[in-house]
């Protein structure tokens, strides 16, 4: 039970919940407590031991559900499976039923049956499968002894590898041919050749070996693959870039954009005071003094409170980088949601402030409200004076200003006065830019020169290069 | 902590049926995790929205075991001072103060200073010694002849640092004090930590942990909840109060009313001897169960679709 535990705690580890030996020495510690016997207050106790955050718990119900379903009451199922099984064939009696895995003992399959051992007396080959233990739990109905066998099985062709469903037919030929396959196949062709009347029954003994075996490796290639799956997927989007995204990651992109955002606010929000050493608030040092005789044996220190950065953010829109602008704008919404003081502005021909969509709607309506409010021919100039009169006057040595696009201005006047301006004024300008830093300055590009204006530029055109990008502007900002 | 000397807590069912005959009624994922913590020693993490009887957990345990309840309120800047220990600085000054003469004595034919420092050093670090060591909760907790029931509420509020303090009295419950040494706790105290989720608890702490997650709870538990909290109120009303308040969590408020403002309700209602759920009792006792003016708008603006329809009532 204990190897079982161990395997279930690998699957919540590829589900995304972290646990570490330490916990994992608690869960068996847990289940050495409670028992196995009651279904409930297991799952109860070791939720507790293993899932941290109630996020998590959600993940651990579903692969507890599924992890221990199996395990558990496999056998039970099967049991009334047969039940039932045995029970619709009592009824009418010449129903399809008989040929459920069940259905042999009854007098359905009796015929079958004594068929079977009619043949094998005249056929050494058959008599000799037949009393090779995989017939015989198949024949006895053995469930438990052919769940033991399809486990160990699967640990000799090393089944917890699947990662792909390509891989699934492979791994079913290899397990089957691991519980000994092969003796039953060749014995059916044989038979078939003869054309023995013990063909039938046999060959219905293969099938439903085959269909444990795909049922098996089914499920395990759910439980091991799935959560492997979802982070090989999520490792590729981060690294793709944004204009190439296929429309269909959309939705995924999204909840990895709300992660990091997430992610990044959590790291930077934690602590808005410290203390700094070296410069003593006499005042209260002092008064602090007086309930000991003037004797200051608390030294108070001096302390400043952090304010949090103020971002402006600004957004193009237009049509050249439209591809990006839909991530940048995600990524944005996600932002406000998270940090508090965040003003989101968009541009293209003209520029607004787009924060109070951002409040109002919900991602998807509020990104296609600002594209068709803003989007159009690109026009810095215009767009930075339309900026300084809507913000300048609130951009203070506390405010980080962060512009998201590709300079590429219709050669029309790029208004570098104003850049310059805010450059002086804020804390920081940062230029996040899709296009690679080789074609900054080409064709219509103003990167270069607005790059004098700027405290920090960057290329930027996949999820991992912007979570970079955020994470050193946040810790700069601290 | 020894099975033997709680009887209560031999078995879930034996913790379930104690917290009921003190007024708590639990799940039995709860009871559960009360049962693991006292079998494996370690602390709990209790977390859920705030009025769901985090804090009331931990009363009824110390209740129920007839233990020392010591409670460590955390907030922003708490540190080892508060929460761990000090030393009487007051009293070691005043001693000196007392024993100036009696130095003199001491130090009578010592010759030259090293020779009275050396004179000094035989009398050890008197002043260093526990009597004049000021206990703060925890190591309160941990000198507590039977064991005790310590309670570190709203553990989120504090500081990170105070959080890595934490971890060794969590995981060995010991203190270290430089002056003396390592204090090891006489019986290892049941602790439970309360967090509201205002900010991440480290992995670390997390980690030396059992997490309990306590939700909001069903229809069925409320109505026991209030049932046992409010023993006089009139069955038909209860059922109704606790859908009225369940409707209520459904909605998209401020703060959603917890148990505790479900209980304070009842405890209103029976007051002002109400028989029935309607617009006028649920407009006048409103404030009872939402705390924000936002709150009251929005619920009262909807009043109508979330009343008890007449044919039920």
């Amino acid at each position: 039970m204990q190897s079982h535990l161990v395997s279930f705690i690998r699957l919540l580890r590829s589900h995304d919940v972290r646990v570490s030996p330490a916990e994992t020495l608690d869960a068996m510690a847990v289940a050495a407590t409670l028992g196995y016997a009651q279904r409930e207050r297991l799952r109860d106790g070791l939720a507790a031991a293993l899932a941290k955050t109630p996020q998590e718990e959600a993940v651990f119900q579903h692969c507890f559900n599924r992890f221990f379903d199996r395990s558990l009451s496999d056998f039970a199922s099967t049991r009334e499976e047969r039940d039932t099984a045995a029970n619709e064939q009592d009824a009418p009696a010449g129903t399809p039923v008989a040929s459920a895995e069940g259905g042999t003992e009854e007098f359905g399959g009796a015929g079958a049956e004594s068929l079977l051992d009619a043949t094998a007396a005249s056929d050494a080959a058959l008599s000799e499968l037949l009393a090779s233990p995989l017939l015989q739990q198949l024949r006895n109905n053995d469930s438990t002894a052919l769940n033991l066998a399809l486990g160990e099985a699967a640990a000799g062709v090393g089944l917890s590898q699947i990662r792909m469903f390509t891989q699934k037919g492979q791994f079913t030929r290899r397990m089957l041919d691991a519980m000994g396959e092969e003796q039953l196949r060749r014995t059916l062709a044989a038979l078939e050749q003869s054309q023995s009347p013990a063909l039938e029954p046999l060959r219905r003994y293969r099938d439903i070996l085959r269909e444990q075996v795909r049922d098996y490796v089914e499920r395990q290639y759910l439980l091991q693959a799935e959560g492997q799956n979802a982070r090989f997927m999520d490792n590729l989007l981060s690294h793709t870039r944004l204009s190439n995204l296929e429309h269909r990651y959309l939705h995924r992109v999204h909840e990895l954009v709300r992660q990091m955002a997430r992610k990044l606010a959590e790291r930077h929000a934690r602590k808005q005071r410290s203390y700094r050493r070296g410069r003593l608030d006499m005042g209260r040092t002092l008064r602090r003094g007086i309930a000991n005789d003037g004797i200051l044996f608390h030294t108070h220190w001096k302390r400043v409170r952090k304010q949090k950065p103020q971002l402006l953010a600004i957004c193009d829109v237009s049509g050249s980088v439209a591809a990006y602008a839909k991530f940048l704008l995600l990524f944005l919404y996600s932002l406000q949601d998270v940090l508090p003081k965040v003003r989101s502005f968009a541009f293209s021909s003209h520029l607004g402030e787009v924060s109070e969509l951002f409040d109002q709607y919900p991602v998807d309506k509020a990104i296609e409200l600002v594209n068709w409010r803003y989007g159009g021919a690109t026009d810095y100039g215009k767009s930075l004076q339309d900026f300084a009169r809507l913000a300048l006057d609130d951009i203070n040595s506390n405010t980080t200003v962060i512009i998201l696009g590709d300079a590429r201005n219709n050669n029309s006047d790029p208004q570098l006065d104003i850049m310059r301006s805010i450059y002086q004024r804020s804390r920081r300008v940062i230029w996040l830019n899709p296009e690679s830093r080789r074609a900054w300055g080409t064709g219509d590009s103003e990167m270069l020169r607005y790059l004098s204006a700027c405290h920090f530029a960057a290329e930027c055109n996949n999820l991992t290069q912007l979570e970079r990008v955020v994470d050193q502007l946040l810790k700069i900002n601290r | 902590m020894h099975t033997q000397d709680f009887p209560q807590l031999a078995s879930i069912e034996a913790i379930e049926q104690g917290f009921e005959s003190f007024g708590y009624i639990c799940s039995p994922k709860i009871a559960t995790a009360v049962f693991l913590a006292f079998q494996l020693r370690k602390p709990i993490l209790v977390e859920g929205p705030p009025g769901v009887g985090k804090t009331e957990l931990a009363k009824t345990t110390a209740l129920m075991l007839d233990l020392p309840l010591i409670r460590l309120q955390c907030y922003e800047g708490l540190d080892e001072a508060k929460a761990l220990y000090e030393w009487k600085y007051g009293k070691q000054l005043l001693y000196t103060q007392i024993l100036k003469e009696k130095l003199g004595d001491l130090l009578q034919g010592a010759d030259g200073l090293a020779a009275s420092v050396e004179r000094l050093h035989q009398f050890g670090d008197t002043f260093y010694s526990e009597e004049f060591l000021e206990p703060r909760p925890l190591l309160k907790a941990m000198q507590q002849e039977r064991g005790a029931i310590l309670l570190i509420d709203e553990v989120d509020k504090s500081d990170y640092e105070f959080e890595s303090l934490l971890l060794e009295i969590l995981s060995d419950y010991q203190v270290s004090i430089p002056e003396i040494g390592t204090i090891k706790a006489r019986v290892s105290p049941m602790v439970f930590l309360t967090s509201n989720n205002t900010r991440d608890i480290s992995d670390a702490l997390k980690r030396r942990c059992l997490h309990l997650y306590i939700p909001f709870p069903s229809v069925r538990l409320e109505e026991r909840i209030v049932l046992s909290r409010v023993p006089d109120i009139d069955q038909q009303l209860r059922h109704q109060l606790v859908q009225f308040v369940h409707s209520l969590r459904d909605l998209d408020l401020k703060k959603s009313p917890a148990i505790s403002e479900t209980i304070d309700w009842a405890r209103s209602l029976l007051l002002l001897h109400a028989r029935e759920l309607d617009a006028d009792i649920i407009h006048s006792t409103l404030n009872v169960l939402l705390k924000f003016e936002d709150d009251i708008n929005t619920v009262e603006s909807g009043l109508r679709e979330l009343l008890p329809r007449p044919a039920q009532s």
